[in-house]
C-alpha cells in the first residue's frame, strides 16, 4: 500500500508510465519470441538499444533510461529490459510499476531464475510478502529438487534484513534437498545477520572448503562480530580439520580485531607449501597496510626462511622484513635481514645500509657501524655522509657522547635533528633538546618520556636531567633513578613527572620496596598532578603483589573516587573485582 | 554455617556506615531537602549488573529503596546518601542525583503508564546450592552475584539435609542433576577425574545419612528443597536443574536411574508411575528410557547433547506484564532488552506440552514448541526456571573458561538471574483491583 501511495502522488508522470508497460505487456504474442531470443549473444539488433539504455542510465536519466529500456523489451530483449526496469524503477521509487509486466512474463518462462529472482526482489523490496512467498512455492514446486529457488529466495531475504524469514526458507531447504551443502553460503550470512557468529563461521568454513575465494567474503561477514562473540568464530573457523580459506580467513579477522599477533599464530605452523607461504605472504602485505610491523616482521621472516630452505633467496622479502622488524623495534632481526637482502656482487643498496646502521645504532654496536659504513663507503659515494647520523645516533646509544659529537664533527646536523635533541638533553640544554625532539623521528623507549619532560618543564638547562637521559640511554638504571630524583629536586615544576619516571624505572626493575614510597611521594605530595592517577593505581598494584589486599583496596577505591575522570578507573575497577576480600569483608556471623 | 563466598561481601563493607548516615539524614529531614538517586537501568546505565549490587548493598545496610518497575529499565530509586555515591562511583554504576520535584514528575509517569514502583524492604538471604569442589562448568548465578558484589553461601547435599532451610529466603539452582545420574555425563567423561570424585563424593554423602544410593541421595535432597517451597521459600533454578529436579520430585518412589548409577535399570513402566502432583511446574513429561542417549525426558524443547534431535538457537522474547496488577512477574522480567539470543544448557528450555496449567510463562521463543522462562506459585512459595547454561556463553561447553562478567557489564541474561535475586526483597502488596 506505501509504494501505491507513492506513485499516486507522484501524478501523471506515473501513470503515463503504467500505461507504456501496460501497453508492453498487453503485446503479448511477441513476448514469446522475446523470451526465447534471451540466449542470443548480444550481437543482436537489441544490442545498440541496450547500448542507449545504459548511457541514459549511467547518465542519471532515468525517464530516458525506462523509454529505452521498454523498447529493448519490445525488440525482444526482455531479461535485460526487466533487470534494467528494475535498476531504473529502484532508483525512482516505482519497483511495483514492474510487477504488471513480471506477472505477465514469468507464465510464459516460469522457471527462469532471472526472472523468478526479479520477481521475488520487488515483491521483496514493495512489501508483498505473501505474494513473494507465493511465487517461491511456484518456483520451487516446478523445480522441487533444484538449488535456486532456494538460494535466490533467501538470498533476497537477507539483503532485505528480514534473516528470520531467510532462516525459514534454508530451513525448508535443508528438509527438501536433503541438507544446506549447496546452501552453505547463505547459511553463513544468514547466521551472521542474526548474530549467530559460532555457526557463521562453521558455515563459512564448510563454504571455504570447496570454496576457497570466499574468503574475504567471510573476513568481511565475520568481522562484524562482537568482541564476546569472538571466540565463537575462532572455535567455528579451527574446529574439523579446517580449510586452508579458514586458517587466512582467522587470521585476517584477528588482525582486522586489533591482535595482528593473534593473527599470525593461525597460520604461522601450517606446514609450509607454495600455498602457505602465499598465505603467509597476503597476511604481511595486510600488516604492513595496518602498520603491525610485529605481525609483519614474523610473517616475512617466515617467508625468507621457507624460500631459503628451498635454496631460493627473495631479497625484496629479506628488505621489507628488515624495514618491518626496525619499526617494530627488533633491530636484531632488522640486521640479520638486511644483511640477507644484500646481493653478493653488487653495489649496497642505500636504502639497506640506512636499515643496517640504524638497527646496529639502536643495538648501541657503534664500532661496527662505522666499520659497515667505511666499507660501503666506496659504492655509496657522496650518500655515506648522510649516514653521520646513525653513527652518532649508535655512539649515543652507547653512552658515548664525545665519539657521537666526533662524528658529526665534520658536518654539524641541523639544529631541529631529533639527534642533535638528544645530545642538547644529554648536555642539559633543554632549550634546544626542545625543539629537535619536537617532530623526533628517532625511535627510543624513552623518548616519550623525554617529551613529555620537555613539555613540562619551563626550566633551559639542567645537567642532572642530562645525566639522567644519558643514564637511560646506558640502562644504568641505578644511576638513571638518582638522577631523575636529583633533578625532582631542581626541576618543581616537572616534580612529579620526575619522581613518576623514576617510579617506573623501579617497577620495571621489579623493586616494588623501593617504587612503592615513590607512588607514595606522587599521590600524596602532588596530589592535584596528572601522574597522580597513576601514581595511586600503580601503588595500589605493588601492594597487591606484595600480598596487602586492604591497602591496595584502598588505592584502588581512592584513585576511583579522587579522580573518577581518568582514563585509568576502568582498570582501577578491574583490580578491585579481582581482590580477594578484606577479613572484614568476610563472614560476619 | 559459615560457608560465605569470597568476594560477595564488599558491599557491606563499601556501604557499611550507610544507615547511620540514613539515620542522620532522616532526623535532619526537616531542614534538608529530600534527594534521591536514580539508578537508571536502561541503555544510560554503564553497569547494569552492578546495579543490583549497589541496591542489594544498600538493602543489606537497612536503606530503603523502591524498584521503578518498566520506568527507564526497571530503574532503582535510592536515597541520595555519600556512602552510596562513593559505592556507586567505585563500581561505574551510573546514577543521577534527582530532587523531589524531578520524583513527583516520576511518580506522575509511573501513575500514568504501565508502571509501577515497589518498595524493597530487605535484602534477601540467599544460598547457592553448589558442590564444594569446582567443576569444569561455570554457574551462571554465582558469576553474577560475585560480579554483582551480593552476598551469599554456599550449600550443597549435607546442608540441605542437615540444617534449617528457612534461614534462607533464596535458594538458587544451577546444574545439578536430582535424578543423580550426574546428567549421563558418564557417557563421555566417566574416566574423567572430575567426575570420579564427584561420583565418590555423593556415594560418600549417600552413606553418611544412610541413603542406598545417589539417586535417592539427590531425590532426597529434592524433596528437601520441594519442603523449602512449599513453606514460602523462593527457589531459582537454571540449567539441568530445573528439569532434574521435577523429575526428582515426580519420581520421589519410581527408579528413573540408569544401570550405571545404581546398578538397576530403570522401572520400565516409571512414565506411568511418575507422580505429577508433587512438582513445581511440570506434568505428563516423558523420560529417555535410552541409557546411550544423553536427554533426561522431554521437557527440554533443544536436546543440545542429542546430535540427532539438537534444536538451533534462536531468541526469545520476554513477555510484558502489568506493572500494577502482575508486579512479581513484571519484576522477573526487567530489562532493557525485550528480545535475547539464547543459549544452551543440558536444558535449554520448557516444552509447552510438559508446562501445568497454572505456569506463568516469561519468556519464548516465537513460534516454537518451547518456552525460555518461567515462573509459579507452590505452597506458600514460588519459583523460577531459566533454561540455558549461561546467557553469555551460547555454546558452552564442559572445560570452557568461565564467563568475564567484566567484559559483559550489561549482559541483559545475567540481569534476569538478578531479578530473581531482588524480587523477593519487594514488599508484599495486595493486588489492586
Amino acid at each position: 500500500m506505501r509504494r501505491f501511495g507513492a506513485c499516486c502522488a507522484r501524478g501523471l508522470a506515473c501513470a503515463s508510465t503504467s500505461v507504456a508497460v501496460a501497453a508492453v505487456v498487453l503485446a503479448s504474442s511477441a513476448m514469446g519470441q522475446a523470451l526465447s531470443a534471451q540466449s542470443r549473444p548480444l550481437g543482436n539488433p537489441t544490442a545498440p538499444l541496450i547500448a542507449r539504455a545504459l548511457d541514459h542510465e549511467n547518465g542519471g536519466r532515468y525517464d530516458l533510461a525506462r523509454d529505452a529500456w521498454l523498447e529493448v523489451l519490445r525488440a525482444g530483449g526482455a531479461i535485460p529490459a526487466v533487470l534494467g526496469l528494475e535498476r531504473v524503477y529502484t532508483m525512482t521509487g516505482d519497483e511495483d510499476l514492474l510487477l504488471p509486466l513480471l506477472d505477465s512474463l514469468v507464465p510464459l518462462t516460469p522457471t527462469d531464475p532471472q526472472l523468478r529472482g526479479a520477481q521475488l526482489r520487488v515483491l521483496v523490496i514493495t512489501g508483498r510478502d505473501a505474494a513473494a512467498d507465493s511465487a517461491f512455492r511456484q518456483w520451487r514446486d516446478l523445480r522441487p529438487r533444484e538449488v535456486a529457488p532456494y538460494r535466490d529466495y533467501a538470498r533476497i531475504l537477507l539483503y532485505n534484513a528480514r534473516p528470520q524469514s531467510a532462516d525459514s526458507v534454508l530451513a525448508e531447504a535443508a528438509t527438501a534437498l536433503g541438507g544446506t551443502r549447496e546452501l552453505l553460503l547463505e547459511v553463513a550470512q544468514l547466521r551472521a545477520a542474526l548474530g549467530r557468529w559460532g555457526e557463521a563461521a562453521v558455515a563459512w568454513r564448510e563454504t571455504m572448503r570447496d570454496q576457497a575465494y570466499y574468503e574475504a567474503g567471510a573476513v568481511f561477514s565475520l568481522s562484524q562480530a562482537p568482541p564476546e562473540s569472538r571466540d565463537a568464530v575462532r572455535e567455528g573457523l579451527r574446529a574439523a580439520q579446517p580449510p586452508m580459506g579458514a586458517y587466512q580467513t582467522l587470521s585476517q579477522l584477528e588482525l582486522g580485531w586489533g591482535a595482528p599477533l593473534a593473527g599470525w599464530q593461525v597460520i604461522k605452523d601450517l606446514p609450509v607449501s607454495d600455498t602457505v607461504v602465499y598465505v603467509w605472504g597476503q597476511f604481511s602485505e595486510e600488516a604492513e597496510r595496518a602498520q603491525a610491523w610485529s605481525a609483519a616482521r614474523d610473517a616475512l621472516v617466515a617467508i625468507h626462511a621457507a624460500r631459503r630452505s628451498r635454496g631460493l633467496q627473495d631479497r625484496a622479502v629479506a628488505e621489507r622484513g628488515a624495514n618491518a622488524a626496525l619499526k617494530a623495534n627488533d633491530p636484531e632481526t632488522a640486521l640479520r635481514l638486511a644483511r640477507a637482502a644484500r646481493g653478493p656482487n653488487e653495489a649496497p643498496k642505500a636504502e639497506l645500509i640506512g636499515i643496517e646502521l640504524e638497527a646496529l645504532a639502536r643495538l648501541g654496536r657503534a664500532a661496527e657501524a662505522e666499520q659497515v659504513l667505511a666499507d660501503a663507503a666506496p659504492q655509496l659515494g657522496g650518500q655515506a655522509r648522510g649516514f653521520a647520523r646513525s653513527i652518532a645516533w649508535a655512539w649515543i646509544r652507547a653512552g658515548d657522547v664525545l665519539r657521537a659529537r666526533a662524528v658529526l664533527a665534520d658536518g654539524p646536523l641541523d639544529a631541529d635533528d631529533a639527534v642533535s635533541g638528544w645530545l642538547a638533553l644529554y648536555d642539559g640544554d633543554l632549550v634546544t633538546a626542545r625543539r629537535a625532539l619536537r617532530y623526533g623521528d628517532v625511535a627510543a623507549t624513552d623518548a616519550v618520556a623525554a617529551l613529555s619532560l620537555l613539555s613540562r618543564t619551563r626550566a633551559e638547562r639542567s645537567p642532572t636531567v642530562g645525566a639522567a637521559f644519558l643514564a637511560l640511554a646506558r640502562q644504568d638504571s641505578t644511576a638513571a633513578v638518582a638522577a631523575l630524583l636529583r633533578a625532582a629536586e631542581e626541576l618543581s615544576d616537572a616534580a612529579p613527572l620526575l619522581v613518576t619516571m623514576a617510579a617506573r624505572v623501579e617497577m620495571a626493575r621489579r623493586a616494588d620496596v623501593r617504587a612503592i614510597p615513590l607512588w607514595t611521594r606522587v599521590a600524596t605530595g602532588y596530589a592535584q598532578s596528572p601522574e597522580a592517577a597513576e601514581a595511586r593505581l600503580e601503588w595500589g598494584r605493588a601492594l597487591k603483589r606484595r600480598g596487602d589486599a586492604r591497602g591496595a583496596r584502598e588505592q584502588f577505591e581512592t584513585m576511583i573516587i579522587e579522580y573518577p575522570g581518568s582514563a585509568l578507573v576502568p582498570q582501577a575497577r578491574r583490580e578491585l573485582d579481582a581482590l580477594p576480600p578484606t577479613r572484614a569483608d568476610e563472614c560476619a556471623e | 554455617m559459615c560457608r560465605v563466598s569470597q568476594t560477595s561481601r564488599r558491599w557491606p563493607a563499601a556501604l557499611r556506615g550507610i544507615a547511620s548516615v540514613a539515620t542522620a539524614l532522616l532526623l535532619s529531614a526537616s531542614a534538608l531537602r529530600a534527594q534521591h538517586l536514580l539508578v537508571p537501568m536502561d541503555d544510560a546505565q554503564s553497569n547494569h549488573l552492578k546495579a543490583y549490587g549497589l541496591t542489594f548493598g544498600a538493602l543489606t545496610d537497612g536503606v530503603r529503596s523502591e524498584w521503578l518497575l518498566n520506568f527507564r529499565g526497571g530503574s532503582f530509586l535510592l536515597p541520595d546518601i555519600p556512602a552510596l555515591r562513593r559505592a556507586a562511583l567505585l563500581s561505574g554504576v551510573t546514577a543521577e542525583p534527582i530532587d523531589d520535584a524531578r520524583l513527583t514528575d516520576i511518580r506522575r509517569q509511573i501513575a500514568d503508564g504501565n508502571m509501577d514502583a515497589v518498595p524493597l524492604d530487605k535484602a534477601p538471604r540467599i544460598a547457592v546450592y553448589t558442590p564444594p569442589q569446582s567443576m569444569p562448568w561455570d554457574d551462571a548465578v554465582t558469576l553474577a552475584l560475585t560480579y554483582a558484589g551480593i552476598p551469599y553461601t554456599n550449600i550443597f547435599d549435607d546442608e540441605v539435609l542437615s540444617t534449617d532451610l528457612s534461614q534462607f529466603d533464596w535458594i538458587h539452582l544451577h546444574h545439578e542433576d536430582f535424578t543423580g545420574q550426574q546428567h549421563k555425563l558418564y557417557l563421555g567423561f566417566r574416566d574423567a577425574p572430575w567426575f570420579q570424585q564427584a561420583r565418590d563424593r555423593d556415594l560418600q554423602m549417600a552413606r553418611k545419612h544412610n541413603l542406598p544410593d545417589v539417586p535417592t541421595l539427590k531425590k532426597t535432597v529434592a524433596d528437601r528443597l520441594r519442603g523449602f517451597v512449599d513453606r514460602g521459600g523462593f527457589l531459582f533454578a537454571m540449567c539441568g536443574a530445573t528439569e532434574t529436579i521435577e523429575l526428582a520430585i515426580a519420581a520421589f518412589n519410581v527408579d528413573i536411574a540408569g544401570g550405571s548409577t545404581d546398578g538397576t535399570p530403570m522401572d520400565a513402566d516409571a512414565d506411568a508411575k511418575m507422580d505429577w502432583d508433587r512438582t513445581f511446574a511440570t506434568e505428563n513429561a516423558r523420560l529417555e528410557f535410552g541409557a546411550g542417549v544423553n536427554a533426561m525426558s522431554d521437557i527440554d524443547g533443544h536436546q543440545v547433547n542429542v546430535p540427532s534431535r539438537r534444536q538451533p538457537l534462536g531468541t526469545f522474547t520476554l513477555f510484558g506484564f502489568s506493572a500494577k496488577f502482575d508486579p512479581v512477574a513484571t519484576m522477573l522480567v526487567q530489562n532493557h532488552r525485550n528480545v535475547l539470543r539464547d543459549y544452551y544448557g543440558v536444558t535449554t528450555s520448557f516444552t509447552r506440552r510438559t508446562l501445568k496449567p497454572g505456569v506463568t510463562v516469561l519468556a519464548h521463543e516465537e513460534g516454537a514448541p518451547w518456552v525460555k522462562y518461567i515462573h509459579g506459585g507452590y505452597g506458600r512459595g514460588s519459583f523460577t526456571y531459566l533454561g540455558g547454561h549461561d546467557p553469555e556463553d551460547p555454546q558452552h561447553a564442559i572445560g570452557a573458561p568461565p564467563t568475564d562478567l567484566a567484559l559483559h557489564p550489561n549482559s541483559p541474561g545475567y540481569r534476569l538471574i538478578l531479578n530473581n535475586v531482588l524480587f523477593p526483597a519487594a514488599r508484599k502488596r495486595p493486588l489492586k483491583t
